[in-house]
């Protein structure tokens, strides 16, 4: 983290294609964090650096996504600053795929009769519903442990503000004709090296998830259904965002 | 739902608790104890909140002092103020004189008096035509500085920025007699380092200028500048240094 590659301001509004006037205005709506601005002297003066790639990945969102959303909602969105009071209809977790009765049986046994869930319980099932194909049950749960482990230690928090990935692992190991295959769960930064007997099983880019439920799930109090019901599942939020 | 909020005015000399007011004024002496929420307060002698201020429209034509943050649409000072906290208000008119212990941030301030701010300004659009101090980074879409006097800043970012010298009225002679009676000093811009995407600056003292049009014009002392498409220098502007990206 510490020795994590600078890139200058300069570099960035060269690859990035943006101007000053946008940076400094991100800046002020809260969509790049104060703490990425990195001052050093050089030799031609003062000058401002930032973590390289979360700043290109950053600004890449905001672009991607200034054209459709007030910029003043955008900072909540981006930076998915965790709202812990908005919840998600189970509806809409349906139409995305990503309401499977059993996890979330496995998961909240008693809380099945509700309507809806938090953004706490969404965020874990999306993460699940994306390892469901490929992982075992056992490693479903290791995952799940693994997530509420976190979950008071600000996991929401830290997926908005670093680029944190989940990783499922196997490995197989054998002695004396015996093989046997165990199962790992890591969350790391996107750079992370396993050693090569290592299989990466699956892979799940956390603040995508995260960025999901802000962004098309739980949107607005009350949230409204949008009208049509067969709406394709990868349509129906951006309709309702754009006004 | 809301029970009815009842509005207070201290004429005399007064205290009042913290608490939600429709309308509080002070016109003699008049002190708030803790926070206050109202949509309109106005001071015109002398008033001091010692808490938190969040209100509508805060107007101090008299002396006001804010003890900890003010939160407001409107803001307008015409006489002196002072906010110990961060100042959060949509539009931010000084006409008097002015310190914030914070930041200042908000969608326009226009300064025609003095102000002198601890954190950094970071609005929309920023006017000036009076003297300003801010410790921090003026960071603004538009800046316009209209110098009417002292005006530093530590570092200016922006889409355009425009710093002009002051209406003169009488040519340099005049002028240069003006400055030396008035007690507000050199009408100057002096800044470590401005960035925007348009510059064009005049009397102004800086470290660095990076922008991607920009005009040096007369009374600048420049070290370095990095422009990107165009760069204009006056003939009675400095620029030790100069570099297209």
């Amino acid at each position: 983290m510490d020795d994590e590659r600078l890139i200058s301001k300069k570099e960035v509004l060269e690859t990035m294609g943006i101007s000053y006037g946008q940076l400094y205005r991100w800046k002020r709506k809260g969509l790049i964090p104060e703490a990425w601005f990195i001052r050093r002297s050089t030799f031609t003066g003062q000058e401002t650096f930032f973590p390289r790639d979360k700043i290109l990945e950053r600004i890449g969102r905001i672009v991607e996504m200034k054209d459709d959303h007030p910029l003043d909602d955008l900072a909540e969105l981006i930076t998915t600053r965790v709202n812990a009071k908005l919840r998600v209809a189970l509806k809409k977790l349906e139409r995305v795929g990503w309401l499977d009765e059993e996890l979330l049986k496995a998961c909240w046994p008693e809380e099945q009769s509700e309507e809806a869930v938090s953004i706490w319980q969404a965020f874990v099932l999306g993460v699940l519903s994306r390892l469901r194909k490929t992982a075992r049950d056992e490693e479903i749960d290791l995952v799940r442990r693994t997530l509420e482990g976190e979950q008071r230690k600000g996991l929401l928090e830290r997926v908005s503000e670093n680029g944190l990935r989940l990783y499922l692992l196997r490995k197989k190991v054998s002695s004396g004709g015996i093989s046997a295959q165990i199962s790992l769960v890591a969350l790391a930064d996107a750079g992370v090296i396993f050693d090569p007997e290592i299989e990466i099983v699956e892979e799940v880019e956390l603040p995508t998830v995260l960025q999901r439920i802000n962004l098309d799930l739980a949107r607005g109090e009350g949230t409204e259904e949008a009208a049509g019901e067969g709406a394709r599942p990868e349509e129906t939020g951006e309709q309702e965002e754009r006004r | 739902m809301s029970e009815e909020r009842r509005s207070v005015s201290i004429s005399g000399s007064g205290r009042l608790g913290g608490g939600e007011y429709e309308r509080v004024s002070i016109s003699g002496s008049g002190r708030v104890d803790g926070d206050v929420i109202a949509s309109e307060l106005r001071i015109s002698g002398s008033g001091k909140v010692s808490g938190r201020t969040e209100v509508g429209q805060v107007t101090v034509s008299g002396s006001g002092v804010f003890g900890d943050a003010v939160v407001a649409e409107e803001m307008r000072i015409s006489g002196s103020g002072r906010v110990d906290g961060p100042i959060e208000a949509k539009e931010f008119k000084c006409s008097g004189s002015f310190r914030a212990g914070g930041d200042v941030s908000g969608d326009y301030v226009k300064v025609s008096g003095s102000i002198r701010v601890a954190g950094d300004v970071e609005v929309d659009i920023f006017k000036a035509s009076g003297g300003f101090d801010i410790d921090g980074l003026l960071s603004a879409d538009k800046v316009e500085i209209h110098l009417g006097g002292r005006c530093s800043a530590r570092e200016i970012g922006g889409e355009r920025i425009v710093v002009e010298r002051g209406t003169s009225f009488g040519g340099p002679l005049l002028e240069g007699l003006v400055k030396m009676l008035t007690t507000r000093g050199v009408a100057e811009l002096r800044t470590t380092q401005i960035e925007g995407d348009e510059i064009r600056l005049e009397n102004t003292i800086a470290n660095i200028v990076r922008g991607k049009r920009v005009a040096i014009g007369p009374g600048c002392k420049i070290d370095r500048v990095e422009y990107e498409e165009s760069l204009k220098v006056h003939e009675d502007a400095t620029v030790d240094e100069q570099t297209k990206i």
